[in-house]
């Protein structure tokens, strides 16, 4: 009878689920226990998802000579990965630009990684780095699967009139992006959902904005910080798909909408979908990070980026949230930089512009207590 | 069963931008709605959990809500990108296919 899910605006803590369970009248007794099983699935999920990575871990395929190694695949507009090699690293560049864009593109976010933080690869071991490009047909995404990158062609199946996307390897942030899922799933594994999801979210972003950067030479002052500029066709009204300079205002569209990122945690989206806005509250750590960089000025993958990498490497855990990271970032650049230095000083500004204050208490996300309460009829009139 | 309305939102994917319809199964054209019905019966719809498992923890997978009513009775299935029952696959091929067409520019 009932095992449609009854679901509310925000995943609720636990514990009140819990007391829902067991004191509720009956309809909001199922509420919870829906709820409830949702969480304890989730869980499973996360914890089958880090056991399929250190199984991965030692079969993960390793560079030929212990350095930088490239594979790009053509998937044909199957499903099957990663499909058929075309194109190994040393071959000369291929008739396809999607083959071209996802070598040159991992091959300068593994420059990135190697030169300036001294990273070899996606595991710090010489993972070889796998790209499957032409995936599905009309795919409008591209993805990290655990073991390599996988990109879709866009719209490319409509008419010209209708397409909304090109192929997502035309941005080398997306494929800076995509790796960065890699190093996180290596490194602080921050689990895919809420807070510490829109941080996985968030560290991608930076890096991949970061190899965009990298590649041009351009200081923090010359970049446009948007991710996947180029991405949407003429036909939609934006710049691109996030932008770490101004969230919220990268496109308003009447087909797809505008975009919702938030840049100040007043404006923070509680939400059960996209795993609870991981691609939404991404923009408030990013626009902090903006902001840091904005201010030490120069190159930004030199200092900021060095310490946004050394948090994600050594101090971030899975379920890290936005306070923590706030926090972590700033004892890093006090660890590389020195106490009470300029860039430490950045660092708390930066974060203090988006409404998080080092060393302060996370604000409970409004909304979600107050959903609670209306549901079980207790809200205050 | 006699389905009558199907809703169908795609959230998440790089992008983050999310894709929703919400179809009158009578209005669709009849191949359409053929197809449509014996793919839910294949997969015996009313009958599937409520979360079905396949990928919604990768990193910029698609995560997709489809909810098919019939009068009164309604049931939901949230789901991956990535189901391993291939019905599964074609009936979120279609229903992204539908969507799009629902929000096409004019
Ligand atoms: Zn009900
Ligand atoms: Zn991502």
């Amino acid at each position: 009878m009932h095992n449609h899910r009854h679901s509310l605006e925000c995943i609720l803590p636990e514990h009140m689920l819990e007391q829902i369970a067991t004191k509720g009248s009956d309809a909001q007794k199922q509420m919870a226990m829906d709820n409830i099983n949702v969480v304890y699935q989730l869980r499973a999920e996360r914890a089958m998802r880090a056991s399929l990575a250190d199984l991965f871990a030692p079969t993960m395929p390793r560079a030929a000579d212990g350095g930088k190694e490239r594979i790009v695949y053509d998937v044909k507009r199957g499903t099957s990965l990663p499909g058929a090699a075309v194109r190994r690293e040393g071959d000369p560049a291929s008739a396809d630009a999607a083959v071209n864009e996802a070598y040159d593109g991992s091959g300068i976010t593994y420059d990135l990684y190697k030169e300036v933080y001294g990273r070899n690869s996606i595991n710090n071991n010489a993972m070889r780095l796998d790209s499957s490009v032409h995936y599905r047909t009309g795919y409008d995404n591209a993805f990290w699967d655990g073991k390599q990158m996988v990109y879709g062609d866009g719209d490319e199946n409509l008419p010209a009139e209708d397409r909304l996307f090109n192929r997502f390897t035309i941005a080398i942030d997306i494929i800076g992006h995509e790796l960065t899922h890699g190093v996180t799933q290596f490194e602080a594994k921050l689990v895919y959902s809420q807070q510490p999801g829109a941080l996985n979210e968030h560290m991608s972003d930076v890096f991949g904005s970061l190899v965009k950067q990298y590649q041009s030479r351009q200081t923090a002052a010359e970049a446009d910080w948007i991710i996947g500029a180029g991405l949407f066709t003429p036909n939609v009204n934006g710049v691109g798909i996030r932008t770490m300079k101004a969230p919220g205002s990268a496109y308003d569209d009447p087909v797809i909408g505008k975009d919702p990122q938030p840049a100040h945690m007043k404006d923070y989206v509680n939400t059960a979908s996209d795993n609870g806005g991981v691609h939404i509250n991404s923009g408030i750590p990013n626009h902090a990070f903006y902001r840091a960089a904005m201010e030490i000025g120069g190159y930004a993958w030199e200092k900021a980026g060095m310490v946004w990498y050394a948090t994600l490497r050594d101090k971030l855990g899975e379920n890290s949230n936005f306070q923590q990271c706030a926090d972590l970032t700033h004892q890093t650049a006090g660890e590389l930089f020195g106490s009470g230095s300029l860039e430490q000083q950045a660092v708390k500004n930066g974060w203090a512009g988006v409404g998080i204050t080092i060393g302060g208490e996370t604000p409970e996300p409004k909304g979600c207590l107050e959903a609670t309460l209306r549901f079980i009829g207790a809200a205050p009139s | 069963m006699d389905v009558e309305r199907i809703k169908f939102e795609r959230t998440g994917g790089f992008a983050g931008i999310r894709l929703a319809a919400d179809f009158d199964v009578s209005d669709l054209p009849d191949d359409l709605s053929q197809t449509l019905r014996e793919l839910l019966d294949a997969l015996d719809f009313p009958e599937l959990p409520a979360k079905l498992t396949g990928g919604e923890l990768i990193p910029d997978s698609f995560t997709y809500s489809i909810t098919v009513e019939a009068g009164k009775w309604h049931h939901t299935v949230i789901t991956g990108d990535a189901p391993e029952d291939e019905k599964m696959q074609e009936l979120l091929e279609l229903l992204n296919r539908l969507a799009r067409k629902k929000i096409k520019r004019h």
